[in-house]
C-alpha cells in the first residue's frame, strides 16, 4: 500500500512549490551575486536585430545589455535590478509600434532607449506620449522629432546630434570646400529628407552659386533600397559633380561604395563624396573602404579619445569577443547612463520626476565631453565629428580619420528662436517639398 | 541623355537583371514543373550568397570564390532536396495558400538558423582579382564584374536552355510542365523528377547568391528582398517559362535603372515594375512567355 501523505506536509509542499514558483517569477526581492534587489525593473529596447540596419541593432543591443549588467553589478538603480527588455523590430515601422506597445502595455518598462530609424520613433511617439513613457533616443535623430507641433513629446529626450545639427554642419563643410557642382543621394524616408533638406539650406545660404546637379526628384532613394546601386553611379557618372552629398547609411552606404569602386577605383577620387558614416560601416568594408573621403561621423571612439571612452572600448571588446564599439553602441550607452543617473537623483522611476532630473541637466559622455539637455526641446548639446577617411597604420583594421574636427553641440544645435518659430507657426508655409520648414523662417532668413 | 549615357544605364539595368535572372529562372522552373510557389527560394538564394562569404574568408579571395560557388551549389541542393522531400512532398496536392505557407514557415527557420550560425552582422568580400577593375567607353567606366555577372547570367541561361532542350531530364521537366498527369501515366519517376527539378531550382538561386556576393553586403534581410522582385519577374515572363524570367529580368532592371533616375518617374521607378506586372495579369495572366493552364 502506498503511504498517504499527511495534510500539513502537503501543506508545506505546495506553499514551498508557490514561494519557488513566486520567485521565478521575480515577484518579489532578487538576488544577483551577493546584491539583495528589492525587484526588477525593464528598461526597453525596440531595435533593429534583423532587417537592413541589423548591424546598427546588433551593436545598440549589445551596448544597452553592457551597461545594465554594469548598472547591476554596481547595486542596479534605486535597489532594484535593471532588465533590458530587447525586442527585435526588424528595420519595420510597424513592428516597432508593435513592439513599442508590447514593451509600454505588457512589459510595464520605467523606459524607453529610441530606435533607430525616424520613421519608427515617430510612429511609436503617440503611444509614449499617452502612456508617459520617458524615451532616451541616442540613434534616431530627425529634428521634427522635438520641433514639429504633432510630433513633439514631453516625454522624449535626444543625446544625439539632429538632422538639422548633422545637415547644416555638412551644408557647411560643402561651402568651405567652395565646390561648384554636388549631387545629392539620400534614403527616401524621414531621416533623410530632413538631414538632406537641412543640408541644402546650409550649403545654399552659404553658398549660393553651388548648383545640385541631379533634379530634385532624384535625390532619394527609395527605402529600404534595392541592393545595385548601377543607376545611381551611372547617374553621377554622366553628371560629374565636384562633390556627392551623401547620408545612406548601413548596407546601402556598403553596396554603394562597392559597386562604386567596382566601376571605378579611382571613383570617389574622381567624384569626391562626403557622407554620414559610422564604425560599423567602416568595419564592414575594412581596407576596402575608400581613403580621402569626408566623413562625419556621431561617435567614433577613435576620434574622441578619453580615459572614460578609452575604458569603455576596452571592456565592450573584452565582453563582445574583440568587436570594435560603434558610434551607436557609444551614444546608446550614453543613454542609459543618462537614465540611470536621473532615476537615481529622482530616486523614482515615475517619468515625470525623472524627466525633472534630466532636463536641464547635464551629463557626462563617452564622447569627452559633458552635455545638457536644453530645456525648450529637450534636445541635447552633443557634437559631430569631421574629417576625411586614412589609413590607420595598422592600428584598426578599418580606416580612421585624419584632420579630424569635433564640432562643439553649442555651435550646431538648432537655435531655441528657430525653434520657438516653427513650433509657433511663424515661418512661411508651402513652397518647394525640398524646402526644409526651417528655412522658412524669419531668423534663418535674417 | 546622349547614347553614351543610354549605354551606361543600360548597362546598368543589365547586370541588375543578371542577378535576378538567375534566381528568378530557378523560381519559375519550380513553380512550372512542381506548380509550387517556393517562398523559401530568397533563403537558398541567401545561404549561397553567405556561405561563399565564409568561404571566401578561410580561403583567401581568389580560391575562395570558387571554392564557395563549389560549397554553395553543394549545400544549396542539399538544403533544396530536404526541403522537397520533408515539406514539398506532403503539400503538393494541397491549396496554393498551404504550399505558400509551408516553404514560408521554411523560411523563417532558415532566417534564423543563418542569424544563429553566420551572425547579425552583414559581410562582405572583394571582388575576384580575375574579374576585378573596370573598363572605359566613350567616357564612362564600367565595372569588369557587372559585365561578367552579365555573361554568367547569359551562360546560365544557355545552360539550362540546353537542359531542358537537349537532355532527357529537360523532356521530362517540359512535360510536367506541359502536363503533369500524362507524365505519371508515362512511368516516370515523379518524385525523383520533383527532387530533381525542386534542386536544380535550388542550385539556381545559389548561383544567384554566389554573384552577388561580392558586389554586394550579404546580410540577413536579402532573402526578402530579392524574393519581391524575382516574383514579379516571373509573373511578367511567365511561371515555368525560362525565356519569359530572361525578357522579365531585363524589363525590370532597364525600367529601373533609367526610372530611378529620371525626374519624373524617379518616385514610381519601383511602382513601374509592378505597374507591369498588374498589367501582364490583367492582358495575360499567364505571363509573356507562359502557357494558359489547362
Amino acid at each position: 500500500m502506498i503511504p498517504s501523505i499527511g495534510k500539513p506536509l502537503r501543506w508545506a509542499v505546495l506553499a514551498t512549490t508557490a514561494l519557488l514558483i513566486a520567485a521565478a517569477c521575480g515577484g518579489g526581492g532578487t538576488t544577483t551575486g551577493t546584491t539583495t534587489f528589492k525587484g526588477t525593473k525593464k528598461l526597453g529596447l525596440s531595435t533593429t536585430i534583423s532587417g537592413v540596419s541589423a548591424t546598427y541593432g546588433h551593436a545598440i543591443s549589445q551596448s544597452v545589455k553592457m551597461a545594465v549588467d554594469e548598472l547591476n553589478a554596481s547595486g542596479g538603480v534605486n535597489g532594484y535590478k535593471i532588465e533590458a527588455d530587447v525586442l527585435d523590430d526588424a528595420s519595420d515601422v510597424n513592428k516597432a509600434v508593435q513592439n513599442t506597445q508590447q514593451l509600454v502595455l505588457q512589459d510595464n518598462v520605467v523606459a524607453m532607449i529610441g530606435q533607430v530609424l525616424s520613421s519608427q520613433c515617430s510612429a511609436t511617439m503617440p503611444i509614449t506620449r499617452q502612456n508617459k513613457t520617458l524615451v532616451i533616443a541616442a540613434t534616431c535623430n530627425s529634428y521634427q522629432l522635438t520641433t514639429e507641433p504633432d510630433l513633439v513629446n514631453p516625454y522624449y529626450v535626444s543625446i544625439v546630434p539632429n538632422t538639422y545639427m548633422e545637415g547644416t554642419s555638412a551644408g557647411a563643410l560643402a561651402a568651405k570646400l567652395g565646390v561648384k557642382k554636388v549631387f545629392i543621394v539620400s534614403p527616401n524616408y524621414l531621416f533623410g529628407r530632413s538631414e538632406t533638406n537641412a543640408f541644402v539650406a546650409a550649403l545654399k545660404k552659404a553658398s549660393p552659386s553651388t548648383e545640385i546637379v541631379n533634379s530634385e526628384s532624384t535625390w532619394y532613394v527609395p527605402f529600404p533600397t534595392n541592393p545595385r546601386w548601377d543607376s545611381t553611379i551611372s547617374a553621377i557618372q554622366a553628371a560629374k559633380p565636384d562633390l556627392v552629398y551623401s547620408n545612406i547609411f548601413s548596407a546601402d552606404q556598403v553596396n554603394f561604395i562597392k559597386q562604386a569602386t567596382g566601376v571605378d577605383p579611382d571613383f570617389f577620387k574622381k567624384y569626391p563624396m562626403t557622407t554620414l558614416s559610422s564604425v560599423d560601416d567602416l568595419s564592414a568594408l575594412t581596407s576596402s573602404y575608400p581613403l580621402g573621403m569626408h566623413l562625419y561621423m556621431r561617435a567614433p571612439f577613435f576620434a574622441l579619445s578619453n580615459p572614460r571612452i578609452d575604458d569603455f572600448v576596452k571592456r565592450y571588446r573584452a565582453r563582445y569577443n574583440n568587436e570594435y564599439p560603434s558610434d551607436w553602441a557609444v551614444m546608446d550607452f550614453d543613454a542609459v547612463q543618462v537614465w540611470a543617473k536621473a532615476a537615481s537623483a529622482a530616486g523614482s522611476f515615475d517619468s515625470d520626476k525623472v524627466l525633472k532630473q534630466i532636463v536641464g541637466k547635464s551629463f557626462q559622455s563617452l564622447r569627452g565631453y559633458t552635455f545638457t539637455i536644453r530645456p525648450g526641446d529637450q534636445q541635447a548639446n552633443v557634437g559631430e565629428t569631421i574629417g576625411t577617411t586614412a589609413d590607420s597604420g595598422g592600428k584598426y583594421p578599418f580606416p580612421t580619420l585624419k584632420e579630424v574636427t569635433n564640432l562643439k553641440g553649442d555651435d550646431i544645435i538648432m537655435p531655441m528662436t528657430l525653434v520657438n518659430e516653427l513650433r509657433d507657426g511663424k515661418c512661411e508655409k508651402g513652397g518647394n517639398p525640398t524646402t526644409t520648414d526651417f528655412a522658412l523662417c524669419p531668423s534663418w532668413k535674417s | 541623355m546622349n547614347p553614351a549615357q543610354v549605354l551606361l544605364f543600360a548597362v546598368g539595368g543589365l547586370s541588375n537583371a543578371a542577378y535576378l535572372f538567375i534566381v528568378a529562372a530557378g523560381l519559375s522552373l519550380v513553380f512550372g514543373a512542381l506548380r509550387v510557389i517556393n517562398m523559401a527560394h530568397g533563403s537558398l538564394y541567401m545561404i549561397a550568397a553567405f556561405v561563399t562569404v565564409v568561404v571566401a574568408e578561410k580561403l583567401g579571395i581568389a580560391l575562395g570564390f570558387w571554392g564557395g560557388l563549389v560549397a554553395a551549389l553543394i549545400l544549396t541542393g542539399v538544403v533544396g532536396a530536404v526541403i522537397e522531400v520533408v515539406v514539398l512532398r506532403r503539400v503538393y496536392r494541397e491549396a496554393h495558400l498551404v504550399q505558400l505557407l509551408g516553404t514560408y514557415a521554411v523560411t523563417l527557420i532558415i532566417a534564423g538558423l543563418v542569424r544563429i550560425v553566420f551572425g547579425p552582422n552583414y559581410r562582405t568580400m572583394k571582388v575576384p582579382a580575375l574579374f576585378s577593375g573596370s573598363l572605359s567607353l566613350a567616357g564612362f567606366s564600367y565595372s569588369v564584374y557587372s559585365l561578367f555577372m552579365i555573361l554568367a547570367a547569359i551562360l546560365i541561361a544557355a545552360g539550362v536552355y540546353l537542359m531542358l532542350y537537349r537532355t532527357a531530364l529537360g523532356r521530362n521537366i517540359r512535360a510536367a510542365v506541359s502536363d503533369p498527369e500524362l507524365l505519371s501515366a508515362s512511368g516516370i519517376d515523379v518524385a525523383r523528377l520533383f527532387t530533381t527539378v525542386f534542386v536544380i531550382g535550388a542550385c539556381l538561386a545559389a548561383l544567384g547568391g554566389v554573384i552577388v556576393a561580392p558586389s554586394q553586403a550579404v546580410l540577413s534581410s536579402m532573402d526578402t528582398d530579392v524574393l519581391v522582385l524575382a516574383f514579379a519577374i516571373s509573373v511578367i515572363g511567365g511561371l515555368g517559362s525560362i525565356l519569359g524570367s530572361l525578357v522579365g529580368s531585363v524589363i525590370v532592371g532597364e525600367v529601373y535603372s533609367f526610372g530611378l533616375q529620371n525626374q519624373y518617374t524617379n518616385q514610381f521607378a519601383l511602382a513601374f515594375v509592378f505597374l507591369i506586372m498588374a498589367a501582364v495579369l490583367i492582358i495575360r495572366p499567364w505571363g509573356l512567355f507562359g502557357t494558359p493552364e489547362q
